[in-house]
């Protein structure tokens, strides 16, 4: 009955035992953090030997480079994020000189996203005219991979793009990226659209062109609104009229873009 | 006054010609500029693709040019007319960069109304001037008499792109050089001919 041990000697015992388990789950903690640290460098240095043996694949397959990417971003690294700390040592250790991507491909794939950003830019800036400074990432997309001079096309996914677009938010361009119905834009000029704009954005994707009546039969509508939102897209140049139909359309200049220049 | 090569291959549309609105003049000041833009490419590349110097514009509407008949879209001819206009003012007025030119008391046809011919710049004579000058130059001519007749209809030039040009616009190119002190011309009507140094 006095296995607990009574008396005196009992409290030292005490203190004995919850020391050494102190001690034992320090050991065990301190094996754990050392296994762990090893199975991610493990992991790292196969994430270099990966990255380095398909460079060349990541750098010219959009398909494969979108899912290194959101491979990397499953597990925490993000290639964005660690090539924007250029120079300044990697947040999750990963960079002594330099970044992730740096590091791996030699600079490369830092180049390449600015690279895609600079098209993007210029596209926005020579449509905006047209399109008000709306412009569709698929559409953006098709334009970057054509290119403007012979060779220049580069070969690029949407994802591409959103990253490219992404990596210039630190520099507060002002561009950004806005969902509307199933597609993604690319919004160079800084306005909110608001939810009735959004609307008929969508439903000119699917038709290509609204009219008033057609807002007022499908959307239930009264005419001023109709009206007042489409006025409010003309003004900002995200639509063109077509007047010379039975009633006046108005049509999306999103399929405009491959003879501008 | 398409003298259009009708074996040659057809011209080839950009999307904007199958876009409705193109048709319709834009209420949007930068969609109008724009738009103004995307015409006088297409005017330029049109007159490009079938040799055409001047374009008089009554007989143009009824071309595919302003009129698509797929859609059933045309620009009407004042609407051609605001579009040529803004074409023949530099760009520094607000223009499309002198693409373009009416021709005064236009000898096309009689019809002498006002801005209904116009030359269309897809090279302007400078611009003609100086291909003039580098086939002189590639050709060794310098120094040589040439008639004006040789120039656009010699064989010499078949493959030049000046070949077959408006009389009236090799003047203008030619001028152009005599002032630049490249050329002189002599001679008169019909029988023009020039020097080139």
């Amino acid at each position: 009955m006095s296995r607990r041990g009574v008396g005196l000697g009992a409290f030292a015992n005490r203190t004995q035992a919850t020391q050494s388990f102190a001690t034992h789950g320090a050991n065990l903690r301190s094996t754990h953090l050392a296994s762990l640290q090893t199975q991610l460098s493990v992991f790292q240095s196969l994430l270099h030997t990966f990255a380095l043996e398909h460079s060349s694949t990541i750098k010219s397959n959009p398909t494969f480079r979108a899912e290194f990417a959101r491979m990397c971003n499953t597990i925490g690294v993000d290639p964005l994020a660690a090539s924007n700390i250029k120079g300044k040592n990697g947040r999750r250790g990963l960079g002594e000189g330099g970044s992730f991507w740096t590091q791996i491909l030699g600079g490369d794939m830092n180049d390449f996203y600015f690279e895609v950003a600079v098209r993007v830019v210029e596209l926005c800036r020579d449509t905006r005219d047209e399109n008000g400074g709306l412009i569709g990432v698929e559409e953006c997309r098709k334009q970057v991979r054509k290119g403007k001079a012979i060779g220049s096309g580069l070969e690029v996914s949407e994802d591409d793009i959103l990253r490219a677009v992404r990596s210039l938010e630190p520099l507060g361009s002002g561009i950004s990226i806005v969902h509307v119905g199933a597609k993604n834009y690319i919004r160079s000029v800084p306005k909110e659209l608001n939810t009735d704009q959004a609307t008929v954005l969508e439903v000119m994707q699917m038709l290509g062109f609204v009219s008033v009546s057609m807002l007022r039969l499908n959307l239930n509508w009264e005419k001023a609104r109709a009206q007042t939102v489409i006025d409010d897209l003309l003004a900002d140049g995200l639509v063109w009229l077509d007047a010379q139909g039975p009633e006046k359309e108005y049509w999306s200049p999103q399929n405009l873009l491959d003879d501008s220049g | 006054m398409a003298t259009a090569a009708s074996t040659a291959a057809p011209f080839p549309f950009p999307s904007t010609y199958n876009f409705p609105p193109f048709f319709t003049p834009q209420p949007n000041n930068t969609t109008r500029h724009s738009q103004l833009q995307k015409w006088s490419s297409l005017i330029q590349a049109w007159c490009r693709h079938h040799r055409t110097y001047r374009l008089s514009l009554v007989d143009a509407v009824d071309t595919p040019l302003f009129h698509n008949a797929v859609l059933r879209k045309r620009l009407d001819l004042g609407e051609a007319r605001a579009i040529v206009d803004w074409m023949t003012k530099s760009e520094e007025q607000g223009g499309g960069g002198q693409r373009a030119e009416w021709i005064v008391g236009a000898a096309a046809g009689g019809n002498a109304a006002p801005n209904s011919v116009a030359w269309i710049w897809w090279r302007r004579p400078e611009e003609w001037a100086d291909v003039l000058t580098d086939w002189i130059d590639a050709t060794g001519q310098r120094g040589v008499v040439l008639t004006v007749f040789e120039l656009v209809q010699g064989e010499a030039t078949v493959s030049q792109e000046f070949h077959g040009m408006d009389v009236e616009v090799m003047m203008k190119t030619l001028n152009v050089l005599v002032k630049r002190g490249k050329a002189q011309v002599f001679g008169n009507d019909g029988g023009e001919g020039v020097k080139f140094f």
